[in-house]
């Protein structure tokens, strides 16, 4: 096991890629603590922690750091999306998004590193869409790119006590891949269309995603920090212009 | 359990300061381990020394299609390939003979599209089971950012990427996952000589003044070991990473996100 004697918080967790990250951690051997906005999350797997905390308030966020006390993983998971173009977006869209996503990153970032054991690692939950832009996500797109942005300035600032990396995923089988299809003229043309251009001709599992998050958390990324880990089954290796599926 | 138990790898370069390092952890993962270079070189007993040696040239093509006929005759499939064989010309371009350019261009990319070329049909072999075959080419930090005095060193390491890219959408379908690590300073006899060559810029100053100047330009304030590398070549080879094709993966000790350091 790879993850024995760690504490870990992962934001987040009761569903999707925080869900495999979670499953991932215990399987590993950490002490794992999960976080979100409800009251009772329901069938969290044995042996994980839940506190109740909307990460995007700080006073939230550090009473949520307060009750995880000493961590060396932070996993910065929790995050929304509007599928919204700039001209669309209200105030309302900007503050979920931002508040999630970046002021949210931003504020557990802020209350764990003093809480941080020496050696201790924060891996941010990025996206391709932080490089690469997706249609009609244009608040998601750039909360994205601030994570990416942000990652580089606490491995910078912070190395060498703290590592700090993100995972950019690809198309990953959750709720927020189903809400993406279901924007498509014919969300079952779009899937095969989408898997296509997959060179492993799948959309990634929150599994996937988890098998890095362990790889960064673990001492054998001791010299990884300040980077951008893509897992996105070789989708952005390959241009968008794809005259084969003209 | 090892995590590579019953794969059959290929380490190109494998004598060399990082590739001895990837065969002792595929050894230790479980793996039957082919070291591939010019020479036998160093000792045995040292990391990775229990490897079944294999000549090659990456250079030449009837060494390549050799070197695979013998990894067929012996295992019939070939799970992981790792192109790690590389040289490193220390000048600028004004100073770069054709002779070198082109050593430069036969072993670093060359040698990397003729030991792929020829490794394809095995790979497609141990993909035929369900779980991927992976080829981890060795890019550079080098391919995205300039070091002076490194012209052709990181015109190659750009080529390299753009190749893996391309490796991946064509050979995706098959089975077969192809990433390139991006390596920044790593304690090999390359970066040794790197500090002892004329295009170092070590300015009068001495080995050990410039080694711990490096040191102290990395966020972790340390270059990395050469098993820091064999860490995430033995992720990417693993059945973990089967959703991680097409990418170029620094480890670099945080070196190449941060902005030129100025000295003020």
């Amino acid at each position: 096991m790879r993850l024995t004697g760690k504490t870990a918080l992962v934001t987040g967790g009761r569903q999707g890629i925080g869900r495999g990250i979670v499953e991932a951690f215990l399987r590993e051997g950490a002490e794992v603590v999960t976080c979100g906005r409800r009251q009772d999350p329901g069938g969290l797997p044995k042996g994980c922690g839940w506190v109740r905390a909307d990460v995007s308030d700080p006073a939230q966020a550090e009473a949520l750091l307060d009750a995880v006390g000493a961590l060396d993983i932070l996993v910065n998971n929790a995050g929304v999306q509007v599928e919204r173009t700039v001209a669309e977006s209200t105030d309302a869209d900007w503050d979920l998004v931002i508040g999630a996503n970046c002021r949210g990153v931003f504020n557990c970032c802020r209350a764990a590193i003093p809480r941080m054991r020496e050696g201790g690692a924060i891996i941010n939950i990025g996206s391709i869409s932080g490089e690469h832009a997706d249609p009609s996500m244009a608040l998601y797109n750039a909360s994205k790119a601030f994570v990416h942005g942000l990652t580089r300035s606490i491995a910078v600032d912070h190395g060498p006590r703290i590592r700090c990396n993100a995972i950019c995923p690809g198309w990953i089988n959750t709720g927020m891949l189903d809400a993406g299809f279901d924007l498509a003229r014919d969300p079952q043309a779009a899937r095969a269309d989408a898997i296509a251009r997959h060179p492993v001709r799948r959309f990634g599992e929150p599994a996937d995603i988890a098998a890095m998050a362990v790889w960064l958390a673990s001492d054998e990324a001791g010299f990884a920090t300040g980077q951008l880990f893509t897992v996105d089954g070789g989708m952005t290796a390959a241009s968008p212009l794809n005259p084969g599926l003209f | 359990m090892g995590r590579l138990e019953g794969k059959v790898a290929l380490v190109t370069g494998g004598r060399g300061g990082i590739g001895r390092a990837i065969c002792a952890r595929f050894e230790a993962e479980g793996a039957a381990v082919y070291a591939a270079d010019l020479s036998e070189a160093g000792s045995l007993d040292a990391a990775g020394g229990a490897s079944r040696f294999l000549r090659l040239d990456v250079t030449r093509e009837d060494e390549a299609i050799a070197a695979l006929a013998r990894v067929r005759d012996e295992h019939g499939k070939l799970d992981i390939l790792v192109n790690a064989a590389g040289i490193e010309i220390e000048k600028t371009i004004e100073e770069t003979t054709l002779d070198e350019w082109n050593r430069s261009f036969a072993v670093n990319v060359t040698g990397t599209f003729l030991t792929s070329k020829h490794a394809l049909p095995l790979m497609r072999k141990a993909a035929e089971g369900g779980s991927s075959a992976s080829i981890i080419n060795f890019g550079s930090y080098d391919g995205f950012i300039a070091d002076p005095g490194l012209a052709a060193y990181c015109a190659t390491k750009g080529a390299v990427h753009a190749l893996t890219r391309a490796m991946a959408c064509d050979h995706g379908p098959e089975g077969i996952r192809v990433n390139a690590i991006c390596p920044g300073y790593i304690d090999t006899p390359m970066l040794q000589s790197f500090f002892t060559g004329e295009g170092s810029g070590a300015g009068g100053k001495s080995i050990g003044e410039l080694q711990q100047a490096v040191r102290d330009v990395h966020p972790m304030r340390t270059y990395g070991t050469p098993e820091d590398i064999a860490n995430l070549v033995n992720w990417l080879a693993s059945d973990e990473a089967r959703y991680a094709s097409g990418q170029l993966w620094v480890l670099d000790g945080g070196l190449s996100a941060q902005v030129q350091q100025m000295k003020i």
